[in-house]
């Protein structure tokens, strides 16, 4: 059983993304490939078996030439609180082999490669399609392997994955604080940050600590703008998404015809 | 107790039973079980990467033309990922995909891993691994022998890069040598700089002041799509601030053109048109900087000339372009055509750009003077928020080349592109125009030996048939590459180059950048392979060469040769890496105009000369004749940009390829996008197969429905169907340029072309 | 096996010439035999057979050294700024003393003979190496909790040679991490090193902090 937490001083690691910054660029995609050691294929054209920790969408408004508009999605696992945000996020609800679970310290849903078997409940539960099998080991070509990054482990056939938030930098960064002596302060916002954020070149991605004030996203998520995905499905998660495009809203939900996005009692 | 055969059995199976119970009392079940869970969490084929320490060694991204700074951060003595640098002045830490998957490109299996010798046919794929002796002994004997038959000229090197001093030192060789034939293929950037040379009689790039200017008007750059350097572009557009305006012009609904401020569509190919109808309001309705124009400009009245005869000036030339002609070419409304000019004119600094996507294709002349006119028109020249003009860095005195006959020669020679020619003064190179000139030569090839660096021509080049047949046609095909592209495989031998991050390169002006930087990638690791810098290479050769043109090499290598051109800056270069030279003109300077009436020239007068009319000189809007007959191909295909995916000589990492969508890539095929209503008038359906035709090949393709696109246009993506590379890179869709041709711009025979007639069936 | 033997103990009672019948006393016997041999197996043969023994390949003297040097183990395992540990030094470390024998001591003269002259990194043996798959922060547990190196590496500083590696045949892994003693019982003994496996990590941490600690604290 998860013991009761105190969440307002609890660090609760959020991302608030600009949707009316992002260029689709995919710069995060590749960054968070390079960081995590995420592994390729020839083909990776179909997207069911290609392993993305964050992957960019495009919407479309689906209006004819030249009323036509697009925008682009990035989306990393949404790290849901769950509902009543104790955790309970859908897919460590269901994993039997707790290889997937919530950390309380952070907020992040952690996912242990060498824990999971392969059953893929946590798959079918994620509403956000934000895990990904691996059907095969995977091969890095020629001399790639070299390019692996130690701090983050290679996965192996059979094995779910997912985005960490890149938790190993967190790690890292409590390591530095530490040795610096300051482990009884909060992490600065440099201190830790994602791969994807760091990456994108518009500054569209915000990653800090959503409890902070002293945090972007702190602020950032309370904007009017600010919206998050299946938000009625009280999955909680903690990565906001900011627009000014109402079309773009409602795609971020399912909405009744009369219903006006934005105008929803929301639990928090 | 007698142990006999049947009751050695019950005993036998008293011991095991009485094993068996032990057991459970002994650690090894226990052990074993835990032992065994472990065994299958470490697969010994699940690499288990080495741990080291971090470091951070800095350099610069030469991918492409970019030039943007990058860290390559260690593990040990491993590069394990690239991050962008924050204080490095052209991107300030921001990178596109390709920057950030350089290691692909240095780890991957592409890479060429020592000299080799073609043993099949060409392109077959059958090398034998030769010595770095052998192979510059080969190359050095074919050089030796066609300057013995007094035929320096037909040997040809095509280069990549825009600028740096290895172009340089290859120019150098090629000239001492005795060959004028020095090229690369064009781009927009290209066709920028001869606009500044017409307009305002400097050798440079023309660079645009986009951080400061607060009305940007872009006829089709695909300025978040790969335009310029993609790190400082991507940047610019994250950091805007809401005062600026940024206007998209293009008939696709483009990454760039989403994320403007407003999209305009237009005719494809007609930007030129319209830039003259923004022009056209602007001095009708008295909107232009009179100061400028009045004191600094030529050629914007009509005025006689020192024999009296009258001319017509830029002014006149823009009566043909009225909001109601204009609308008709470019299918943009007479009301938005002009409340466009009137934005524009009443901005503080405006800015127009041009060169489509990524900006691989020069495109016509005149479209290029056009929208250099428009900001002539607004005074933006040299100053904030302006287009500068970067000059062509100049080098330290290199000793004076001794020449022999053999070598003056060669260099009186025409060149083999026919570029700075009669017909074509003002450019520099036409490499376009070679795969034709070699295919209607009657005998043989006016090119005997090609010598490729950082290039990838058989790729790049439009009409790969066409290329194709030509190449064939070279009896002696070097490549350079590092990696085995198209013309590597196609070579019959390749001295492979180190890879980026193994050499040193100095990238003189990021493409459209506002001020000069210069930047020194330098070696982040000791070579992988049995590489060598083609500098080196070509030191090597010039002294195998020997007398005057071994002298004319006195460096014992490309590293000493660096550092004595750069001299000055090659101490700050080696500390810092980049070098950032921000010139404000002085006021007077600003004006300053090297052209014949020493004022920005509306009037090229360099374009005039003996049987030119006024008409030929001044920009006038001159659309491209496209391909095929209009009736058969009843649609118009046009390439589309991705900053996921290579446009240029390099293929796409296998991560940016990974991040390509399946509207756009699907197993071996590309798609393509048409609008839903041109679908359905030829019944085609979202994700279907269909045969696109056009004049110069046919390719099987998927179909992509997208609002996004004017009806009656067929979009397909620059940068797939390499057919070279591994399979990581290769044998994904269609090469755009097995579809489409040069059209050569008979102002300056550069390739203005931007689409091509085609024909869509179902299939 | 069992059910198999169980039928034929079977089959054999059914048999009416009792000369061939298998005594009780015989049953009880082999039985026996079979039980005390499994137990020598599984508690002396067996741990002897699931490790492979292996020399480090310099017989190295922590005593020597760390009377030599003023930092204490912190003279060659140290932190780096960024908070993370070296652990064991590289080669360019022992370059600073060692570029050439300063004893005659034979393993000296083979360290710098076979590794430092032709720049080699000595493959040594690491008895604490944890699976990929875990990240051990050194930083929280020696300026955090301020620990010692000892209290989970034993005494090894004083060590005058370097200890048979056991390395578990079937995991790859150093006997270390499971414990010396096989059977996980009782406490090491004192100057050992302490076993490493996930729930030791765990049971202390359950100790000292009241949490046995989220997944992601102690993986990667």
């Amino acid at each position: 059983m998860k013991e009761k937490h105190d969440y307002e001083r609890a660090r609760r690691y959020g991302m608030v993304i600009d949707l009316d910054k992002c260029t689709g660029c995919g710069a995060c995609m590749v960054g968070c490939y390079m960081e995590n050691n995420v592994p390729f294929k020839p083909d990776e054209t179909n997207k069911l078996d290609s392993i993305n920790w964050i992957r960019v969408y495009k919407l479309n408004n689906g209006k004819p030439y030249p009323e036509t508009e697009i925008c682009y999605l990035p989306m990393p696992c949404m790290q849901c609180d769950g509902v009543d945000l104790h955790g309970h996020s859908p897919c460590v609800s269901v994993c039997p082999a707790v290889a997937t679970d919530y950390d309380d310290d952070t907020g992040i849903v952690s996912q242990i490669y060498t824990r999971c078997f392969g059953c893929r409940y946590c798959m079918a539960a994620c509403p956000y399609h934000a895990r990904k099998f691996n059907w095969w080991d995977p091969v890095w070509p020629a001399d790639m392997k070299k390019a692996l990054s130690p701090d983050v482990s290679p996965r192996m056939r059979g094995v779910v994955e997912k985005c960490s938030f890149c938790f190993h930098r967190y790690q890292l960064a409590r390591n530095k604080a530490y040795f610096e002596n300051r482990q009884n302060e909060p992490l600065g916002e440099d201190d830790y940050q994602t791969a994807c954020a760091q990456a994108c070149p518009t500054g569209t991605i915000t990653f800090g600590d959503l409890n902070n004030k002293a945090h972007a996203v702190h602020q950032l998520k309370t904007s009017p703008n600010a919206f998050r995905l299946l938000e009625r499905l009280g999955t909680n998660p903690k990565v906001y998404y900011l627009t000014a495009k109402n079309w773009v809203r409602r795609q971020g939900d399912n909405y009744l015809t009369d219903e006006e996005p934005g105008k929803l009692k929301q639990k928090r | 107790m007698k142990i006999n055969r049947r009751n050695f059995l019950t005993y036998t199976t008293a011991a095991a039973l009485g094993g068996a119970a032990g057991t459970l009392l002994t650690p090894v079940p226990w052990k074993l079980m835990d032992d065994a869970a472990i065994w299958t969490q470490n697969w010994p084929w699940t690499p288990v990467p080495e741990a080291g320490p971090v470091s951070y060694k800095p350099s610069i991204c030469t991918l492409c033309p970019g030039g943007c700074g990058i860290y390559v951060r260690f593990s040990g003595n491993r590069p394990v990922k690239i991050e962008g640098m924050k204080e490095h002045p052209v991107n300030k830490g921001a990178l596109c995909p390709m920057g950030l998957s350089g290691l692909q490109y240095l780890y991957g299996p592409d890479r060429v891993r020592s000299p080799l010798k073609r043993e099949g046919k060409r392109g077959e794929g059958k090398w034998k691994k030769i010595t770095w002796d052998e192979a510059l002994a080969a190359v050095t004997e074919k050089l030796a022998s066609l300057r013995k038959l007094e035929e320096p000229q037909s040997v040809a090197c095509i280069t990549g890069m825009e600028g740096g001093t290895l172009p340089s030192l290859i120019g150098r060789f090629l000239t001492v040598y005795g060959s004028p034939n020095l090229m690369r293929q064009a781009t927009a950037q290209d066709a920028g700089a001869q606009a500044v040379f017409l307009t305002q009689g400097k050798q440079g790039t023309p660079g645009f002041d986009i951080e400061n200017a607060d009305f940007i008007l872009s006829f089709g750059s695909g300025m978040l799509d790969g335009w310029g350097a993609p790190g400082r572009m991507s940047r610019l557009f994250g950091a805007r601030n809401t005062a600026q305006r940024f206007i998209q012009i293009e008939p696709r609904l483009s990454d760039t053109a989403a994320s403007a401020n407003r999209w305009i569509g237009i005719n494809p190919g007609t930007e030129g048109a319209l830039a003259l109808g923004l022009a056209h309001i602007i001095v009708k309705e008295s909107l232009y900087n009179k100061h400028f124009v009045e004191t600094f400009t030529f050629g914007f009245n009509d005025w006689n000339d020192e024999a009296g005869v009258a001319h017509t000036g830029f002014k006149a030339l823009l009566e043909g372009y009225g909001p109601e002609n204009v609308s008709r070419i470019t299918g943009i409304q007479e009301a938005l055509i002009k409340s466009l000019a009137r934005e524009f004119a009443g901005s503080s600094r405006p800015i127009a750009i041009n060169g489509r996507g990524k900006g691989a294709l020069p495109g016509g002349m005149n479209e290029t003077l056009a929208v250099h006119a428009l900001n002539a028109l607004m005074g933006n020249i040299n100053k904030t928020g302006g287009l500068y003009v970067i000059p062509e860095l100049t080098y330290a005195k290199w000793p004076d080349l001794g020449m022999d006959g053999i070598a003056s020669r060669g260099m009186r020679q025409p060149r083999c592109d026919g570029a700075g020619g009669d017909l074509f003064p003002n450019s520099r190179f036409l490499l376009n125009r070679v795969p034709t000139l070699i295919n209607t030569t009657k005998d043989g090839s006016p090119v005997e030996a090609l010598l490729v660096v950082d290039a990838n021509p058989m790729y790049t080049l439009p009409d790969t048939a066409a290329t194709r047949k030509a190449f064939e046609r070279i009896p002696f095909i070097v490549s350079f590459s590092s990696y085995m592209d198209e013309t590597a495989s196609y070579a019959d031998y390749i001295l492979p180059d180190h890879s980026p991050l193994e050499r040193y390169q100095d990238v003189p002006a990021p493409a459209g950048m506002s001020h000069q930087v210069i930047s020194l990638a330098v070696p982040v690791i000791k070579p992988l392979y049995d590489t060598r810098h083609t500098g080196d290479a070509f030191i090597h050769m010039a002294k195998a060469l020997g007398g005057f043109i071994e002298e004319a090499f006195p460096w014992n290598g490309y590293e000493a040769f660096l550092e004595d051109t750069l001299q000055g800056h090659w101490r700050i270069l080696k500390k810092k890496g980049v070098v950032e030279i921000i010139e404000t003109p002085a006021a007077s300077d600003r004006f300053t105009f090297n052209t014949a009436s020493a004022k920005y020239e509306f009037y090229p007068t360099a374009r005039a000369g003996t049987g030119k009319r006024d008409s030929d000189v001044l920009p006038a809007y001159a659309p491209a004749i496209l391909d095929g007959d209009e009736k058969t191909f009843n649609l118009i295909l046009i390439p589309c940009d991705s900053i996921r995916m290579a446009g240029d000589h390099m293929a796409s990492s296998p991560f940016m390829t990974k991040t390509v969508d399946d509207t756009v890539l699907k197993k071996q095929m590309t798609l393509v996008e048409i609008n839903p209503a041109t679908a359905l008038k030829l019944n085609l359906e979202e994700g279907g197969k269909a045969l696109l035709k056009t004049p110069k090949g046919k390719a099987s393709v998927l179909i992509h429905l997208y609002e996004g696109i004017m009806p009656g246009l067929i979009a397909m993506p620059r940068g797939l169907g390499h057919t070279a590379y591994s399979e990581y890179l290769a044998n994904k869709g269609t090469n755009i340029n097995e579809l489409m041709g040069p059209i050569e711009d008979p102002a300056s025979g550069l390739d203005m072309a931007w689409g091509i007639r085609a024909q869509l069936f179902r299939v | 096996m069992g059910s198999n033997g169980h039928h034929h103990a079977a089959s054999t009672k059914a048999t009416p010439d009792s000369a061939i019948q298998a005594s009780g006393w015989g049953v009880g016997l082999f039985f026996m035999i079979g039980f005390a041999g499994s137990l020598l197996a599984g508690w002396i043969l067996f741990p002897e057979m699931l490790y492979s023994k292996k020399k480090q390949p310099i017989d190295f003297n922590h005593a020597v050294h760390l009377e030599t040097v003023s930092d204490g183990c912190d003279s060659c395992h140290y932190f780096e700024k960024d908070g993370s540990f070296t652990g064991m030094p590289d080669l360019s470390k022992c370059v600073d003393c060692h570029e050439s024998a300063q004893t005659g001591n034979p393993e000296e003269i083979k360290f710098v003979d076979e590794y430092v002259t032709p720049g080699i990194e000595v493959p040594w043996l690491n008895y604490s190496k944890q699976p990929d798959c875990v990240f051990f922060s050194h930083a929280a547990h020696v300026m955090g909790a301020g620990m010692s190196c000892e209290s989970c590496h034993g005494d090894i500083g004083t060590s005058e040679h370097t200890r048979v590696y056991e390395e578990n045949r079937l995991t790859g892994y150093s006997r270390d991490i499971w414990g010396k003693n096989i059977s996980r019982l009782g406490k090491p003994e004192p100057g050992a090193p302490l076993p490493m496996k996930m729930n030791d990590c765990a049971k202390c941490h359950e100790e000292k902090t009241g949490r046995k600690g989220a997944c992601f604290q102690c993986h990667k």
